[in-house]
């Protein structure tokens, strides 16, 4: 069971990822969102709400990319509201990633590999914090640390 | 954009653009990509290897009891078969640790006959052993694949025994 955690209380909410439908788009402002989420309607999308909640709290984008065994995520995103000091949920974005994680394992087994480009200024914080391998500019997550990370998060971080 | 660094600093988990903005981008970080990860994957112990193979068999039954899949496909001999054959060189060595016989497995792997409720709950404890190192799992999953494709098989022949047990039943109104 993956969750969040409200950072004011410590209260473990019960998360779900879910495709993103083509009615969520209207609410998908940039102000909110960080990104024009419009741009990825052909992609395969996805929202991660609270069980039973309408609220999105993040979004990740991605591309399948079976010839090499690899997801590749093209966008990632997590609400307004939710970043910086005065975040509502902590674990958003690691368990969109652990979600991504997740499907590289089931298509792939032990080749699975999810990878993503942070700038240089943020990519040290994905290094240690999902334990990413490094090459180039390009930070991917590979068994033994993939399955690390689903775990990390399967038991709510 | 000193700001923008600011923010990044605070919190960087709120948002990243991965997108390849060019096709030589995306080829040249798929070379540097694949052959790293070669060279990784060329000293990966066989450890992590069946950790691997084993949390991929749990995520695909968890994917498969989550799905909306209604085929008439035996989907717990398939996840059977994927588990002995990852955990075993032969399958002999599994029916001896399971104080089976290797032809009752044969014939459950081959869908010639019905898995026993013993070979079942054996199946059930000899998965807590083997995950107890991989990830959390609930050994009860293999009971759930097994009943979900009994339910689709039943769903799946609604043609034949409706039509047999329809015209038999009515629904009379009740006496007020």
């Amino acid at each position: 069971m993956m969750n969040v955690v409200e950072v004011s209380t410590s209260k473990i909410y019960p998360i779900e990822v879910l495709p993103v439908e083509s009615e969520d788009y209207k609410l998908l402002s940039k102000t909110r969102y960080f990104f024009n989420w419009e741009e990825e309607k052909t992609q395969e999308t996805y929202k991660l709400v609270i069980k039973g909640q309408d609220d999105i709290l993040g979004l990740i984008s991605l591309e399948r990319i079976p010839s090499e065994w690899r997801i590749h995520i093209r966008l990632l995103c997590v609400s307004l509201e939710n970043r910086g000091e005065r975040k509502i949920y902590e674990n958003i974005a690691g368990n969109l990633i652990a979600f991504v994680s997740k499907i590289a394992v089931i298509e792939f087994g032990e080749f699975a590999c999810v990878s993503l480009r942070p700038k240089s200024s943020i990519a040290p914080h994905y290094i240690t914090k999902y334990n990413m391998n490094v090459t180039g500019v390009t930070l991917s997550l590979e068994v033994p640390e993939i399955l690390d990370l689903i775990n990390r998060y399967e038991h709510g971080e | 954009m000193a700001n923008k660094d600011n923010m990044i600093n605070l919190d960087s988990d709120f948002g990243i653009d991965s997108r390849y903005k060019t096709k030589r981008e995306r080829e040249q970080d798929s070379i540097a990509l694949m052959h790293a990860r070669l060279e990784r994957l060329k000293n990966l112990p066989k450890q992590q290897i069946l950790r691997a193979k084993l949390m991929q068999l749990k995520l695909k039954m968890e994917d498969f009891l989550h799905s909306t899949i209604n085929d008439n496909q035996a989907h717990f001999t398939q996840f059977l078969e994927f588990y002995v054959d990852t955990l075993y060189s032969k399958r002999s060595d599994f029916t001896r640790d399971l104080n089976i016989t290797a032809v009752s497995l044969s014939q459950v792997i081959n869908k010639h006959r019905e898995p026993k409720e013993e070979f079942l709950f054996k199946l059930l404890f000899h998965s807590e052993m083997v995950f107890k190192d991989v990830c959390k799992f609930d050994n009860r999953i293999w009971l759930e694949v097994y009943f979900r494709d009994k339910i689709n098989q039943k769903l799946s022949l609604q043609s034949e025994w409706k039509e047999k047990w329809d015209k038999q039943v009515r629904f009379s109104e009740l006496p007020v």
